[in-house]
Order: C-alpha cells, then structure tokens, then sequence
C-alpha cells in the first residue's frame, strides 16, 4: 500500500515504526514488572512467615512439618491471652468508632448545624500523626502522674491497660470510620427520609426504617475498617497497654526481646487471621454498597429543627474537643519542663541528645518524600495498565495489588526481616527496604483511589490519541499522566503521610543505621525520655501539615489546567 | 487510484451474541458511506473494526489491495471522530491539532502551518488558545474535526459524531463536515441512528440490523425501493398492513386492491408497506379519471396531526392505525375535521410488498 498512498501524498510524515514495534511490549513488561515487585516484596516475605510458623527452622519438608509453636502458643496462657485481649479491645473500640462517627457523619451530612467545615477538618486531623500520640496524651492526662487523674482527681486510677488502648484507638480511628459514614450518607438520597416523614413518619421510625438500614453497608464496612486498624496497631498498645499484651506488641517482644522469630512468626499467622477477615469483609461490603449511591442523590439539606442543631452541635464539639485535646497535651507537653508541675516554656525537649539530634526527622523526610514519589507513580501505573490496556493477567495483578491491605504491617515487616535478612539482598539495611516496605504495605489505596479515577477519564480519550498515532508510554504521559494530575498528588500526599507516620510497618526495619522519627517516639519513651517523644511527634505533625498545605496550593496553581475529572 | 476499502466477509461475535454477521463491502475513495440502523445493530463494531480497535473473529479488511487486519490502530492513519468529542483537555485547540502530526515528528514550522490551515478550515482561528471546557459542544466537535483530518488520514471514520449536540447545531455542523468532505475528497464513514443525518449527507447508506447490512445503496435507492420490511419503516415511515392474496389482488378488510408486483409473492400472506405521503386523499372535486375503482378505500379521520408543512391525518383499517400525509394547502382547501368520513385512494404502484413482518422499529 505504500507505493500508492506515497503517491498521492509525497510530503506525508509517518509515525516512526520502531516506536510501534517497541510498544507491543511496554504494556506486558509494565505488567510483568509490576507483578514481579509485587511478588518478590509482597509474597515472599508472607512466604517466609509461613515456612518459619509450620516447619522446623524454617526448612521446608514434609518431615519437618510441625504445629509446634501453635501447641505451644496456644498452651501459653501469657500467649493466648493476647489474642483474648486483641479481641476484646478490638470489639469494643470497633462498636464505639462506629456509633461515635455515625452520629459525627449524620451531623454533618443530614443537618444545617454551623461550622461543619471545622468538624470536619479536626476529626480528619489523627490521620497526621503516628498512633501512638493518642496513648502519649492520654498518658499525660490520665496515667500515674496525669494532669487529670493525680493533679485534679488526686485518685490512684490510672489508664495504663485496656481502657487506655480503646480509648486511644478510638481517637485513632475515628477519621478512617468517618470518611466511609462519611460518603455514605451524602450518597444515600436525603430525599428518601422526606418521603417517609411526608407521608407521616415519626423522626424516630426515619432513622431507624430510612437513615439506618440505607447506610448499612457504610456501617458495616467502617466496623470492619476500625477492626482492622485496631488489631494491627501497635504504636498505642505499645504505650499504654502495661502489662496489658495484645498480638502485635507480643509479635514485637517475642521477636526483639526473646529473639523467638519462629513464634512471632506463628502469632503473626494468628493476627493475620481476624485481620484478613476483616479486610475481606469490608472489601466484599464496599463493593456492593457502590451501588446503594444514587445518582439522584441531592445535596440540598432541608433546614433541621432548633433542638437537633443545638445538639448535634454540642455532639460535634465534644468529639471534636476530645481530639483537640489530645493534640493539645502532647504539643503543651513537649514545650513545658516538667509535665504537670513546671509549666515554664522551654525548647529543651527539641534538642534530641539521645539520638543525636535531628537526624532521625530528615531521615523519615526524605525517605517519606521518595516514597510518596515513587508510590504514586507506581501505583498510577498500576493502575493505568489494569484499568486502560486490560492486560493478559489483570485479575492476578488486581488480586496481588489489593492484597497489601489485608496484611498487618508488623507481619509485613517481620516478613521482610525473615526474607531479605540476606547477604545477597543488598538493600536490607539501607532505607531502600523502608521504602520499598512502606510502597507496598499502602499500595491497595493508591491503586483503588488511581484506578477510581482513571474510571472518569473517557476512553475515547485514549483511542483518539492511538488513532492520532500516539503509542502508549506518549499516551501515558502527554494525556493520562496530566489528566490524572490531581490523583497523582492526592496519592503523593496519602505516601507521604503514611510514610511519616507509620510504625507497625517499619519497627522491624529500622537499623543502626537508619533511624526513623515515628520509631524513636517509640524509643524515647521507652528510655523516660517522655517530652521529647511528644517533641518528635510534634514535628512529625508540622512537617506533614506543611506538606499538606504545599500539595494544596500546587493543586490549586494548577487548577486552571483541566483535569479528567472535570469534563 | 485503488484506495478502496474492502471489507470480506467480517463476523464479530462477543461470547454467543453477534455483533457483526458476514458483512461484505466494498468502499470507493473519495466516498461518503453511512451506517444507518437502531442501537445494537453492530454498527459501531463495524466502525470499530475497520479503526483495528477491535478485531473481527473472522474476515478480512483490505485496503488498498492489502490485507491490515495485523497493522496496528496507529499504523492504519485513518482518522477518527468520536461521539464524546475527545478531545484532550489538558491541551488547548491548537495543541490538540498538532498532537497527530507531533506523533509524526513533523517538524515544528510545518506543524504550525497546518494546523492554522486546519484552524481556518473548520472555522476555530481565534479560538486556538482555548481549551476544550471553554468551547461549546458544536466547537468542540470542530477541533475533534480538525485534529483527525490534520494528519491527512487515509479515510476518515466518524462514530455518531453529532449525536450528542442540539439539533439546529447538528444540522449546521451537516453542512461542515459534509463540505470538507468534499472539497478534501476524503473517504469517509459515518455511524448514525439517524436517517435524516444519514438521508442528507451519504453517497451511498448502508442499512443494518442485528450485525447484518440489511440493503445499501443511494439515499434515493433506499428511500423509495426498500428492500425489506425492516428498511422500509425504519427509513422514512411507512404504513404496513397484512393482506391475503385473492388472485391477482390483495384482498384487506373487504377491499380487493389492485397491487403491483403481487404476483411475485409465493405465499398467502403478505405484507403491504405504503409511505403515508404516497395515500391520496379524495375531495368532492378530485379528478379520479384512470384510478383504479377497487383501489379506493373508506375510512375516519379519527386524529389530526398537524407538524407545518405537512398535515397527518390518522384513519383505521383493519383494525390497523394508518397516516396520510397531506400538504398543508390541501388541507385547508379540503377543510377535514375530526370524525370526517373520508375517501383515499390507494394507487397499486405505492406498494411495498414483503415476505416478511415488519419488525418492531425503534
């Protein structure tokens, strides 16, 4: 055909035929790369765990098999207990989260009340600091020299055990429960409730008939989320709980006290248990409650009465005060000399001698920083090549990519000890594996949030770049890359927070060598060194706000460029 | 100049359902082809094909001589139009132009050239710094325009392109694409569910229907001798009536009509197909020399439409609803009311005749 089209058009260009040729691959290799990191970083640790758990020394055979350290672990009682009390705080902070920001939730999606932007920020604000800065506050308000309990009460009680691991759950919890109540009831139509009320429903029978059976899915799913959160955590048991043992902080003294990796490993299995049904709960839940959202839904909320104002408003400033308050005691507590008795101001608790000063911070920075970088990118791929090209493989992929939410970060990490622990593995050690670590523990969210936006970009959009003669890795760059824009930094911004904040993840990996400012909170508290741990956590707070602030005005800067989703 | 587009024998199917069903067709250069059938009749596959982002599950696409099944969406430089526009919108018009000829690495100075040449074209020069949000959907659809003849594309493939715009911006943008067309001489294929689109703008229409091309040919050829039951009412409209054969008439409710072509039907029911502006309406005064005295038939004006021009007037027979159609100056002339007892006549050359039943239509 060339001959004759040259003829006719002599001066005509063509598309380079080497880059066509090239781009048959890139969309496999892509895949295959992808698969690959997710493999080797994601299941071969999970691997390793296993192998240690079942078999003898980690050697893997059929005369090695063993349920050894199961017996022994549930013949323990110090051991069992942990699950027993994993559980029961996980069950009692899952049913206080969800009833407590239900109501936050409704206040804000169903009444008038003033002030909702406010509400809204500071029941989002836990998601910037580690979770272990609501068992520090709590700590200083409510532990054996607390400001509340010996100072004002003059009482002997203290927090340390259960009550203080659920309540600093609860406080922890509370923005991840509320953002799911959250969207499920602005979703659900308001227009629903009116129809019962018009048609002489008490407010009672709408709530109970209407506002609560059409956000079921929500509840469930957010009640299943804070299970999760909650089991996995070990940044705030680690504090608080005493004597208390949960799973995760058992993982950690098996391993880093009595040097038992055989049986971290199996009580890892047993927290992966209840955490993976969890997961998969939620995970089942949310996908069919995407079609309870209507499109009808409408945003105008009819005006409330005075009383339901007055009170929710009263409910929202309550919670909200609550978080205030512990942000509050843990930012006054690292600027005083001496919680509760001298309260003259003071910058000594920022000089950090005992680690040496602040290395560990711009260790965590930059660490969070690549991270952030490198998460985004890859998990906007990721989620490019499934969503747009439909690989060969893409149930697999999608299966590997959402598989890092459903695994507790301390196992992750313990994983990581057992299989990268390896002369051959050049990057164990260095901040390399943190990062790595870090990407693939929060690699679920960015893939769903890259993939839920891609799912608004037109695919048109696409085949008119392919049939303007655009190959992929263009296609990529030119069009997809800037209209996904603003997921890009949304998913810089959620990398970059966790990264910051993390400490299940990373407890395991930190080295002589590389210090990280969530895990020396961790450690100056450990050594008495309590102010200067909420010094660290407070600067870990500021320099994600100031990332935060900086992310937004880039996304506003550049708003004027449309977006994909905006058209 | 053999540029023609050959389509042999295509089938498509997805799972058990089949979207395109032996399909041969053979496409001129410099022609304007349209794909004229209701939604799900696998005229978008069709189009689809014939751009390789699908691939037919048996056939071959010629072009020029030569087999393209294998080349590429890329590699094919035909030009495509989309129903949603899509344009890019991180890119102003002119950028969206360029981007075709910036895959080609054509040098900056001619890219520039063109795309004013383009701009000027679709009538978009002072609106090249825009983006796409701050144009109006009829633009919007004038860049997709221009950026997909910018690169010179062997043929252009348009799929619903207006289906998405207000009418009287539709038919304006009509008269663009149909002029470009022509002054380009670049062959283009044209998707639309639209008849009247597809009526005023093609050389040649080809009709489908469940993965099938029920009848092509000229606009004409297919308006006024369709070949299928289905044709005939879904372009234009027409009045459709069963009828029992009785000798060389068809007998409909007591009424022997005199029908041509009558005969070449072999079985005992047929079906008639008549356009309603084809019925005569018979006044007092109406000069009835030479029409046949059987073809004549009573009925009620029961509704009366009226749409400007034209006036319909809604009879039964045979317990079936029929139109007429009569030109706005013969209405008021006649001076028919509702309930009016009237006469029409049924001329035999007006028919349709079909085998089949009419399906249901849109």
């Amino acid at each position: 055909m060339n001959s004759a089209s040259n003829k006719s058009a002599p001066q005509e260009y063509e598309v380079p035929s080497f880059r066509l040729e090239m781009d048959r691959f890139v969309v496999p290799a892509v895949t295959i790369v992808i698969g690959l990191l997710l493999a080797f970083f994601l299941l071969f640790p999970l691997y390793s765990i296993l192998q240690l758990s079942f078999f003898e020394d980690g050697v893997v055979s059929l005369s090695t098999f063993t349920l050894d350290n199961f017996h022994k672990y549930f013949t323990t009682a110090y051991t069992l207990n942990a699950l027993w009390h994993s559980l029961y705080v996980s069950f009692v902070t899952t049913i206080i989260v969800t009833i407590i920001t239900f109501f936050s939730a409704y206040a804000l999606t169903r009444t008038t009340i003033k002030g909702k932007g406010f509400f809204r920020s500071i029941i989002m604000m836990p998601l910037i600091a580690p979770s272990i800065m609501q068992a520090l506050a709590l700590i200083y308000l409510f532990g054996r020299n607390g400001l509340i309990t010996a100072h004002l009460f003059e009482t002997e009680w203290n927090i340390y055990g259960p009550v203080g691991i659920i309540v600093s759950e609860v406080l922890y919890c509370l923005p991840h429960s509320f953002v799911i109540l959250f969207t499920t009831l602005s979703a659900v139509d308001i227009r629903l409730d009116e129809a019962a009320e018009s048609l002489g429903a008490s407010p009672i029978k709408v709530f109970t008939k209407i506002t609560l059976p059409s956000a079921k899915y929500g509840i469930f799913s957010a009640a299943a989320l804070t299970f999760n959160l909650t089991i996995t955590d070990f940044g705030n048991p680690v504090v608080i709980g005493g004597n208390y043992n949960v799973l995760a902080t058992e993982i950690y003294s098996q391993v880093t006290n009595l040097y038992r990796f055989d049986l971290g490993a199996t009580i890892s299995i047993i927290l992966l248990i209840p955490s993976m049904m969890a997961f998969l709960l939620n995970y089942y839940i949310s996908r069919k409650s995407f079609s309870m959202i209507s499109g009808a839904a409408r945003p105008f909320i009819p005006p409330s009465k005075r009383l339901k104002k007055v009170a929710f408003t009263i409910y929202s400033s309550l919670v909200s005060a609550s978080i205030i308050l512990i942000f509050a005691t843990v930012i006054i507590g690292s600027f005083v000399k001496v919680w509760p008795y001298d309260w003259t101001l003071t910058l000594d608790h920022y000089t950090f001698p005992s680690i040496g000063g602040y290395s560990a911070i711009w260790t965590s920075f930059w660490i969070s920083v690549i991270v952030g970088v490198i998460g985004s990118f890859l998990t906007l791929v990721a989620g490019y090549v499934m969503e747009t090209r439909k690989p060969f493989f893409k149930q697999t992929l999608y299966f590997f990519s959402v598989m890092p939410a459903a695994i507790p970060g301390l196992v992750m990490g313990l994983g990581y000890i057992l299989a990268f622990n390896r002369p051959y593995f050049p990057f164990y050690g260095t901040p390399w594996i943190i990062v790595i670590n870090i990407v693939i523990c929060n690699f679920t969210l960015g893939v769903l949030s890259s993939v839920s936006n891609l799912k608004n970009i037109d695919p048109s959009i696409e085949e008119a770049s392919i049939s303007l003669g655009g190959d992929t890795i263009q296609s990529f760059f030119r069009i997809i890359f800037p209209l996904a824009r603003v997921a890009y930094f949304q998913n810089f911004t959620y990398f970059f927070m966790r990264s910051m904040t993390t400490i299940s993840a990373v407890i395991f990996l930190v080295s002589a060598s590389v210090h990280l400012a969530a895990i020396e909170i961790i450690m100056l508290d450990n050594d008495g060194w309590t102010a200067s741990a909420n010094a660290m956590c407070t600067c870990i707070i500021v320099i994600v706000l100031v990332v935060l602030g900086i992310s937004n005005i880039v996304n506003k800067r550049t708003s004027h460029i449309p977006s994909g989703a905006a058209s | 100049m053999s540029q023609q587009l050959v389509l042999k024998n295509i089938n498509k199917n997805f799972g058990s359902l089949v979207a395109v069903n032996n399909v041969n067709l053979e496409i001129e250069p410099g022609e304007f082809l349209c794909f004229l059938g209701p939604s799900g009749c696998g005229k978008t596959t069709l189009l689809r094909i014939i751009t390789g982002f699908e691939q037919p599950s048996s056939g071959t696409i010629e072009y020029n001589g030569q087999v393209i099944n294998d080349i590429i969406p890329q590699k094919r430089d035909f030009g495509i139009v989309f129903q949603s526009y899509a344009l890019f919108p991180n890119m102003t018009v002119e950028q969206n132009v360029a981007f075709g000829l910036k895959m080609r690495k054509m040098p900056k100075g001619e890219i520039n050239k063109r795309v004013s040449e383009i701009l000027k074209l679709v009538g978009l020069t002072e609106w090249k710094t825009h983006y796409p949000s701050q144009l109006s959907g009829g633009q919007q659809q004038r860049v997709a325009l221009g950026r997909a003849i910018a690169i010179k594309p062997k043929v252009l493939l348009l799929d619903e392109p207006l289906s998405a715009l207000d009418a009287k911006i539709r038919v304006k943008l009509r008269t663009v694409i149909k002029r470009l067309q022509q002054d380009l001489g670049i062959t283009m294929i044209y998707v639309t569910h639209d008849q009247e689109e597809a009526l005023s703008m093609a050389d040649r229409i080809a009709i489908m229907k469940d993965g099938d091309i029920q009848q092509i040919g000229s606009p004409w050829e297919i308006y006024k001798s369709p070949t299928s039951s289905f044709v005939a009412g879904f372009v234009g409209t027409s009045n459709f009536i069963a009828g029992k054969k009785d000798g060389k008439n068809i007998k409909i409710d007591g009424y022997s009509l005199t029908v041509n072509g009558s005969d070449e039907i072999k079985q005992d029911i047929v079906y008639l197909a008549i356009r309603p502006e084809k019925i005569l309406l018979i006044a007092d005064h109406t000069n009835t020399d030479g029409y046949l005295k059987n073809n004549f038939i009573e009925a009620k004006a029961e509704v009366i439409t009226f749409l400007g021009a034209v006036v319909q007037i809604t009879f039964t027979v045979d317990n079936i609803e029929m139109n007429v159609d009569i030109t706005e100056n013969d209405f008021e002339q006649i001076g028919i009311r509702r309930g009016d007892n009237i006469k029409l006549y049924f001329p035999p050359d007006a028919f349709h005749l079909y085998a089949e039943k009419p399906g249901t239509v849109i």
